[in-house]
């Protein structure tokens, strides 16, 4: 345990260190959500509006509140996979450098390595998310706040799992990377095409039913989802003040606080075990490469 | 003595490529060893598999009387490595560095502060504890990267083509530290290099070709059996140079003439006496074994 807590001091204080890399993967967030509310506020509004019933409309607080909730959720659906992949940076760097040989000529477990950059990378993605989570916490005050603070306390709680999905996937992809220019390529694919395959730049209204079907056999979709159930709930429990039911429900779908797969309902509950599940297996799969890599040494 | 390493019919290969090829050997503790070959002779394939980073095909390594097969942990505590490539984590403190490392070993705390304590001294490590090691100098990094092979106070220490790429300054530092280190704890050195003459104070070398063993000695039986002596004439004319009746190349302006032995050498001092007016008799050079043992010379075929 010891060793293990020093390798993670070792790999976050490295990332730290290194002010470009932590100041892009740091500030990318914040970047984001000025892009999301400078470019697409606009057209989230307008599509809000076009939900409503015909006559009916919001108070500005509860409009802000589900447009921004919407905005912040989107944000970090994405923000949680994106920044791992920027911190897993070291492990990369170990291998370019040669400074992976000498960790691993060391007693430690080939297991203890790896677990290593994994927690290391959840901590510093967990900051850095955090933190930009805070940041879309005070514009909502400022816009609008509509969130109890279970809706607070989940949300975080979204983030973190987000992040610990994030973390697993990014420690698979870059266990095959072995150049700076590698990790640069994927970490810039990754950020292009996330926000699409996990349904934050679009809500999965607005695909075909094809690529509906496609995005939600991903399990990063799951975390969107769930996000947009704690960031926006209260803001529609606010509106149902002055809207019919149905109404509410449409909005619900329209920008997916539900959503349904199979013809099924797929509840919160659901939702979090597709995405604890797929954490566990990513997990299991970083570990297998692990140990096939361990089973290389003698 | 006691053998600290012993190889026996150790076998590697990358798919056709045999990258070691039946090598046996051993070193003695205390020994400053020296693995000699061109790059791709298979001498960082011995060392990976050494040090348990890289499995073998066949063939047996045991490390202080301790086989690796079921004590890979017990020999890497046993081994401390300096890569031809810095080691070192450039924007972290040298403090920060060696800490961690030593931490890999179960070093910490109070324990480390003590194993630090005596590093800065051996290594006049006290005004750049705190300066990140990407602010050091070449020679500062290497003095630093060689603490942090012997933080865990291996037995043995593996020098990996340590000085490649090194300007001659720090390469002096290098070897500087390393003879402190083998006077202060009697480390084995186990250098492998493809620069000849640094092994020419080995006690033992090992020419590896093709990975191949092709020679192994010390450094003066080598040049007994592989080299004679040269005669170095500084002011000999090329008429001069002829009426000696034997093969002579211009070095750098000088007449070198190569003799069988210093014998040889003698007889022509006593027939020639007028032409030994500003001359020097000198014994092969480690480039000039590994020349004659394996066709090359460093870097390259002939």
């Amino acid at each position: 345990m010891t060793t293990l807590r020093y390798l993670i001091a070792r790999n976050c204080k490295l990332f730290f260190k290194d002010k470009g890399t932590f100041f892009t993967a740091f500030i990318a967030p914040l970047v984001l959500l000025v892009l999301f509310v400078t470019f697409l506020g606009n057209v989230y509004y307008q599509s809000l509006r076009a939900s409503l019933p015909e006559g009916a409309a919001l108070s500005v607080s509860v409009e802000n509140g589900f447009v921004g909730g919407f905005l912040l959720s989107s944000l970090l659906a994405v923000c949680c996979v994106t920044v791992p992949f920027t911190a897993n940076m070291i492990m990369v760097q170990d291998k370019v450098t040669g400074r992976i040989s000498d960790l691993r000529i060391a007693p430690v477990r080939a297991s203890a390595l790896a677990l290593g950059y994994y927690l290391s990378t959840a901590v510093i993605s967990l900051l850095i998310c955090l933190s930009a989570c805070l940041c879309g916490f005070v514009y909502l005050a400022v816009i609008g706040w509509h969130l109890s603070p279970s809706d607070v306390f989940l949300c975080l709680f979204d983030v973190a799992l987000l992040v610990l999905f994030g973390t697993a996937l990014s420690s698979v992809v870059c266990r095959f990377l072995r150049s700076q220019g590698g990790i640069a390529a994927v970490t810039t694919i990754v950020s292009s095409v996330y926000g699409f395959l996990c349904g934050a730049y679009m809500p999965f209204s607005n695909f075909s039913s094809g690529i509906r079907t496609l995005i939600l056999c991903l399990p990063g979709t799951y975390g969107t989802v769930l996000l947009r159930n704690h960031l926006m709930s209260g803001a529609a429990e606010a509106a149902a003040e002055t809207l019919p039911p149905q109404a509410i429900e449409e909005l619900r779908k329209a920008f997916d606080l539900t959503m349904s797969f199979g013809g099924n309902e797929v509840t919160v509950p659901a939702a979090y075990l597709v995405l604890c599940g797929a954490v566990l297996v990513l997990i299991g799969v970083y570990v297998a490469l692990c140990a096939f890599g361990k089973s290389k040494r003698k | 003595m006691k053998n600290v390493i012993e190889i026996v019919n150790l076998k590697k290969s990358y798919g056709e490529i045999k990258a070691v090829d039946d090598v046996s050997f051993s070193v003695a503790e205390g020994a400053f060893f020296a693995f000699l070959g061109v790059n791709g002779a298979g001498k960082s394939t011995t060392i990976s598999i050494l040090c348990g980073d890289q499995p073998r095909d066949g063939g047996e390594v045991r490390v202080d009387g301790l086989d690796l097969d079921g004590n890979a942990d017990e020999v890497r505590r046993r081994l401390g490595v300096v890569y031809q490539n810095c080691a070192l984590d450039q924007p972290l403190s040298v403090r920060d560095n060696l800490k961690y490392r030593a931490a890999l070993y179960g070093i910490t705390g109070k324990a480390f502060e003590k194993r630090l304590a005596e590093l800065t001294e051996l290594f006049g490590l006290q005004d750049l504890l705190r300066r990140p090691v990407g602010k050091l100098s070449g020679g500062q990094r290497r003095r630093i990267d060689i603490a942090r092979a012997v933080i865990h106070e291996p037995k043995i220490l593996v020098l990996d083509e340590p000085t490649t790429g090194l300007d001659p300054q720090t390469r002096k530092t290098v070897w500087g530290v390393v003879e402190q280190l083998r006077k202060a704890q009697g480390l084995t050195v186990f250098l492998t290099t493809h620069y000849m003459e640094e092994a020419a104070d080995a006690d033992e070398v090992v020419i590896l070709d093709a990975g191949k063993i092709k020679a192994q000695a010390t450094p003066l039986e080598l040049k007994n059996r592989y080299t004679g002596d040269f005669i170095t004439f500084y002011d000999l004319t090329d008429d001069e140079a002829r009426s000696l009746g034997m093969p002579y190349e211009r070095v750098s302006g000088a007449v070198r003439v190569a003799v069988k032995n210093t014998g040889e050498a003698t007889e022509l001092v006593r027939n020639y006496p007028a032409l030994f007016r500003d001359y020097e008799i000198t014994k092969g050079k480690m480039d000039d074994v590994f020349l004659a043992v394996t066709g090359k010379k460093c870097g390259g075929e002939v």
